[in-house]
């Protein structure tokens, strides 16, 4: 667990806050406004981090294993393929368990606000936090160079807590999959202990 | 991640709706935390401080609390109507290191937000999470009874990551503390608070 030895642990009852914050701002502006609420965070936490530089791939996907690239600060990176990226846990899992332990169910716009983004954006959400990781991964790939090259996001399946899988329509995923050098098969093997599959590219 | 990029909505939040609005959406998001949290019982102080210890009242929800026996708050009959309770580790401080070791520095919404709230309304944050903080605790101490007496709480004193202490002159008054007392306190807890019972007419009172 490299990223979680660098850098603590959070006190799950700030994210409980947080997502009742969410919810306060969701009943003022809508599921569109928090999705859009989600989504410039999301993009203000990458621009405040700082930019990276590699001469190699191979040394940034070092980088992302080590977790010392600002792709691995919040999660572990294991890579499975050279642009195949797998995350063995969510970092929102533990506010979610304790959410449900101590609060109950989650919040309905959650599931709306993931729904919207998933139609309007791409089909990567179950959830709320998921616009926030997806959006900042995507902003922080593009904050890294390799060889002069910007890197490029691109989200492959997610599984959150409960089992639910969100990804692409099958016509899709095939390119996926070829892109990320993964079978359908290596995929659903992936699915059953990590919690996101992802790519990373040269732009 | 989500405790990292508060401080970035925060600071959203502060262009669209000022530090005084932020401060009262914190609050009405303690309302609602609280609100969602149910009610709660019990037969006595002991049966309470040991749900406390035990991790299972709604104020475990901030982490580890531990209930200082040692320090009962007395009513005028000298019954037992209160004690103090204590945090080791603030709630918000784990996610300012994260911010440190993610971001570089921490965002000035947090210090905008906590100046707000220290000027108008209760001078006691050491950042603008003890301002959602304060409240919700305040409002959990409302749904839980102990003997048929249900709580009011009162935060006494605070001490922030950078050291810079906070004691509630207020507070500390009103449950018959001495601030010294509380400085002694805070050289091991960086959260106290009394729970009360409401109405009690607390012994030495000022």
């Amino acid at each position: 667990m490299a990223a979680e030895t660098r850098i603590p642990e959070s006190n799950p009852f700030v994210e409980i806050a947080t997502h009742l914050f969410l919810e306060d701002i969701a009943t003022k502006v809508g599921v569109s406004g928090l999705n859009n609420y989600l989504v410039s965070l999301a993009k203000n936490l990458a621009n405040a981090m700082p930019r990276e530089e590699y001469a190699t791939w191979d040394e940034f996907l070092e980088a992302l294993r080590e977790g010392h690239s600002i792709l691995a600060t919040f999660e572990e990176v294991r890579p499975v393929t050279e642009h195949c990226m797998s995350t063995p846990r969510s970092p929102f899992e533990r506010g979610w368990r304790e959410y449900a332990k101590r609060v109950g169910a989650f919040a309905p716009v959650h599931r709306e606000v993931a729904a919207y983004y998933n139609h309007k954006v791409r089909p990567a959400a179950v959830t709320s936090v998921h616009v926030v990781l997806h959006t900042f991964r995507d902003a922080a790939a593009a904050r890294v160079r390799v060889g002069r090259e910007p890197v490029r996001y691109e989200p492959v399946a997610s599984a959150w807590v409960d089992g639910e899988v969100q990804m692409p329509e099958e016509s899709k995923l095939e390119g996926l999959l070829k892109r990320g050098g993964i079978t359908r098969t290596k995929l659903g093997m992936l699915l059953r202990n990590h919690a996101d599959v992802w790519l990373l590219e040269s732009a | 991640m989500i405790d990292v990029a508060l401080a970035s909505l925060i600071e959203d939040m502060i262009e669209k709706a000022g530090p005084d609005g932020v401060v009262e959406f914190w609050q009405r998001v303690g309302d609602n935390l609280a609100s969602r949290m149910g009610k709660e019982a019990y037969l006595g102080w002991t049966s309470f401080n040991v749900a406390v210890r035990e991790s299972r009242t709604a104020f475990s929800i901030e982490g580890e609390v531990t209930p200082l026996t040692d320090m009962a708050i007395t009513d005028v009959d000298g019954d037992i109507v209160g004690y103090l309770y204590a945090m080791r580790q603030c709630c918000y401080v784990p996610t300012i290191f994260r911010t440190r070791f993610a971001v570089g520095r921490m965002s000035p919404a947090d210090k905008i937000v906590t100046d707000e709230y220290n000027n108008n309304v209760h001078n006691i944050a050491v950042c603008n999470f003890c301002v959602f903080h304060e409240r919700f605790r305040e409002e959990i101490a409302k749904n839980i009874t102990v003997s048929g007496n249900s709580l009011v709480c009162f935060l006494l004193a605070t001490r922030g990551w950078s050291g810079e202490a906070k004691i509630s002159s207020k507070n500390v008054a009103q449950v018959n503390i001495n601030e010294d007392h509380m400085r002694a306190l805070l050289r091991n807890y960086e959260c106290v608070y009394a729970l009360v019972m409401r109405g009690a007419r607390i012994k030495g009172e000022r």
